[in-house]
């Protein structure tokens, strides 16, 4: 064999490795079964139990929350569906993802550009953000899309014209960002494309699905970038392969760290491993116009809530075999 | 004098009865004036996010009464106030401030 053909071949075989390489990384395959769906409810209308585009959900000391955005209120649930009572958003408010920590549920109001906490009964306890009064300056939002709240009662809020997620303290004071107000980053890491929600962990690392950009990027507790994921090097490349998404919506974390996505325009919740790793994905497919799921929720038992925009209803899954 | 009153009475009566003729006429119900429609279309409209920001952008041009939007159809319609209507640059500032490129819009006639 000449020189010229034992570099040809070397060369063959150094791309066949990278390509079995990059197929692993880059298309996963399952490790667990999908989910299955055990329970929905819910329906297109106005009466209680009814919705017009549900869109968060959270889960809280035995409650379902769910943001019934077009209806202008939250609705509350036993976690198998019965009606408990509703929650009015003030100003017409279009509530988006939702969090519930605590006893009370913190609602993101895109259409008044204000974070909302409201008592296990429904009452206002407080807002953060000016309401109807967009704004870029520390503490105030443009168009607030998702919120969580920290183990330390911090709260999180993807400021979705703002390009960044805020952190306030408990009493609304601004802490830190992280993003660049107003400017699109779409793949180095720490910049965002219409950031659309915010989950934390117990151990204060804080997971933004970074909508536009198709990935989802973690922060560590002291504010340190750590990774991101969603197709070849999380760099703004949408599909419908197993890891990669297609707008996610919505973030949730579950038991033992398991990170939950609501992959919306791929109809489906995918499950990773707190580093990033697929798991498995589930959800209704549509058949028609419209895409189904949008927000996610795990309860502390491992059952999985999610929000069906199109078909306005919840829905309820749960692992095959187990939790 | 007799005959001053009974002419005003006439007179008086004459009124009356005018204005008995006439009152139905202005309690009538008024025409509804016609409303201006215009679809907008936007692509990649698909997401709820991206739809209310682009509602919450066109709701605050001049003229506009109402926008809904459509996800089935990722359509957007905009209700214009009594003879208002939507200027092209508005729109397209519009939507471009709120993320996406626009692709098209139309008169889509009147609604009463």
């Amino acid at each position: 064999m000449n020189r010229a053909a034992r570099i040809g071949w070397g060369l063959a075989a150094v791309l066949v490795v990278l390509g079995v390489a990059a197929g692993r990384a880059w298309f996963p395959a399952a490790v667990e079964a999908p989910y299955r769906r055990v329970g929905s409810w819910g329906g297109a209308g106005t009466a209680p139990g009814r919705f017009r585009n549900p869109i968060g959900i959270a889960f809280d000391a035995g409650r379902v929350s769910v943001a019934d955005s077009l209806n202008h209120r939250i609705q509350v649930f036993t976690p198998d569906g019965r009606f408990l009572r509703s929650i009015e958003v003030p100003d017409r408010g279009r509530p988006m993802n939702l969090a519930a920590a605590g006893g009370r549920v913190y609602a993101a109001d895109y259409w008044n550009d204000d974070v909302l906490v409201f008592s296990s009964d429904g009452r206002l306890l407080r807002t953060f953000g000016t309401p109807g009064r967009s704004g870029s300056a520390p503490g105030e939002f443009n168009s607030p899309a998702g919120v969580a709240v920290g183990p330390k009662g911090n709260v999180f809020v993807a400021d979705f014209y703002n390009q960044r997620v805020q952190e306030l303290a408990p009493d609304g004071r601004f802490l830190r960002q992280w993003g660049h107000t107003g400017k699109k980053g779409y793949v180095p890491a720490g910049w965002f494309n219409y950031p659309i929600d915010v989950a934390v962990a117990p151990d204060g690392s804080v997971y933004v699905a970074d909508g536009y950009n198709d990935r989802i990027q973690v922060f560590a507790a002291d504010g340190r970038f750590l990774r991101k994921w969603g197709g070849p090097f999380a760099a703004n490349l949408r599909g419908p392969f197993n890891g990669w998404f297609r707008t996610p919506t919505a973030v949730a974390i579950g038991p033992r760290g398991a990170v939950f996505v609501a992959d919306q325009e791929n109809d489906r919740i995918q499950k990773f491993t707190p580093e990033g790793r697929f798991l498995t994905a589930f959800g209704t497919v549509h058949r028609g116009p419209g895409y189904t799921e949008t927000g996610v929720a795990v309860a502390p038992d491992g059952t999985v809530y999610t929000t069906n925009l199109i078909d306005d209803r919840v829905e309820v899954w749960r692992a095959r075999g187990g939790r | 004098m007799n005959r001053l009153r009974s002419a005003f009475a006439t007179v008086l009566l004459a009124g009356l009865a005018g204005g008995a003729v006439t009152t139905p006429l202005s309690a009538a119900p008024a025409t509804p004036v016609p409303l201006p429609l215009y679809r907008v279309h936007v692509e990649g409209l698909a997401c709820p996010f991206c739809a209310y920001g682009i509602e919450k952008k066109l709701s605050r041009l001049p003229g506009v009464r109402k926008v809904h939007t459509d996800l089935r159809s990722e359509t957007v319609t905009v209700t214009m106030k009594p003879g208002a209507t939507l200027k092209a640059g508005e729109v397209r500032k519009a939507v471009r401030a709120a993320g996406f490129t626009l692709k098209g819009f139309e008169p889509a006639g009147t609604k009463r």
